[in-house]
């Protein structure tokens, strides 16, 4: 539910930019999303058909970059990925981190005609 | 058969909104208008301790509310029994409320001398977290039969509110909720955040809460 509403959202944007740009159909729609970012790839593109129903977008693929989640032990100064490590410094295993990336929520590019 | 093109767009999703909740707040600033988003899981207690809320202050400041749900009025019904300025918002099946949607709620109810304005978003601890209605704080419910675990599952909540409210206290004998846990997590994702243990049932807690808010709004509107 919430991966829909923010992809109507999303829908709503891209439908802007191609107005603005004379775009005529969209063969492709791509996404960079963030490790850390709330939304799940795997719902997304299960809702995906659903929220282009309708649109400039209909018709068209989804596809999703996973962006890495990055931390700076604030200890340190170790960067490392943080899924992986659980969120522990593997070098010095401090908790305390900087997020570096990983919360991105984007609209890369759209392949159209 | 044509070409297809790549056309770059590069635009963070959130930012959109973003920018739109900065320049709502502006404006509402200008007005001299407080707008608290109160954000909970369904059941925790939003709309009692709110209806108290506008019934302890309601001679001080010009209040209105806005209530947001999926689809029903059953809150704005409630709620209009208090006096003050009502509107029922219907986010047609989505799960939180965004900036754009707020100032409509905003200008369908009408803002000319309101103090405050207290939002009531849809009941979910996940997507209304992600988008910034505009309000100038952000207020959370969390009831003690949910559990202390919460602030470790919704960190995202937990860390862009200003104020948590840990309601129906009452009730702690029989719920295996170690307050003291509750509150170290909380402060570990928001060091600064206000945390009022009370019941609104009783009342207990409520005056500091009535107080918070009352001195918030004054410090928002003065300046």
């Amino acid at each position: 539910m919430h991966e829909l509403g923010v992809l109507i959202h999303v829908v709503e944007q891209v439908s802007e930019v191609a107005a603005e740009n004379q775009v005529e159909s969209i063969a492709k729609l791509v996404l960079q999303v963030g490790e850390l970012c709330s939304m799940i790839p795997k719902y997304m593109e299960k809702v995906y058909p659903a929220a282009i129903e309708g649109t400039i977008l209909e018709g068209s693929e989804l596809e999703i970059e996973r962006i890495v989640a990055q931390g700076k032990c604030r200890q340190c100064g170790h960067v490392f990925g943080l899924i992986e490590a659980k969120g522990a410094c593997p070098s010095c295993s401090d908790r305390q981190f900087d997020i570096l990336q990983g919360r991105e929520f984007i609209i890369k590019e759209i392949v159209c005609q | 058969m044509e070409k297809f093109r790549i056309l770059e767009i590069k635009e963070s999703v959130f930012e959109d909104n973003n920018v739109q909740a900065d320049l709502l707040r502006a404006e509402l600033k200008e007005q001299k208008t407080f707008l608290l988003n109160v954000m909970s899981s369904p059941g925790a207690g939003k709309t009692t301790t709110l209806k108290k809320t506008v019934n302890a202050l309601k001679d001080q400041l010009n209040i209105g509310v806005m209530e947001a749900d999926i689809d029903s009025d059953v809150d704005a019904a409630t709620m209009a029994e208090t006096g003050v300025r009502v509107i029922q918002l219907h986010t047609g099946g989505m799960c939180h409320l965004d900036a754009d949607m707020t100032r409509q709620g905003l200008e369908g109810m009408g803002m000319e001398n309101l103090d405050l304005v207290i939002l009531e978003n849809v009941g979910n601890l996940v997507c209304p977290a992600e988008f910034d209605t505009g309000a100038a704080k952000n207020a959370m419910i969390l009831s003690v039969p949910e559990g202390d675990d919460k602030p470790l599952k919704y960190p995202l909540m937990f860390s862009i509110c200003d104020v948590l409210l840990i309601n129906k206290i009452d009730v702690l004998p029989y719920f295996n909720f170690d307050m003291e846990a509750c509150i170290e997590r909380v402060k570990k994702l928001s060091p600064n955040i206000k945390i009022i243990p009370i019941c609104a049932q009783t009342g207990e807690g409520m005056e500091e809460w009535y107080e918070w808010l009352h001195t918030e709004t004054k410090k928002w509107n003065e300046k």
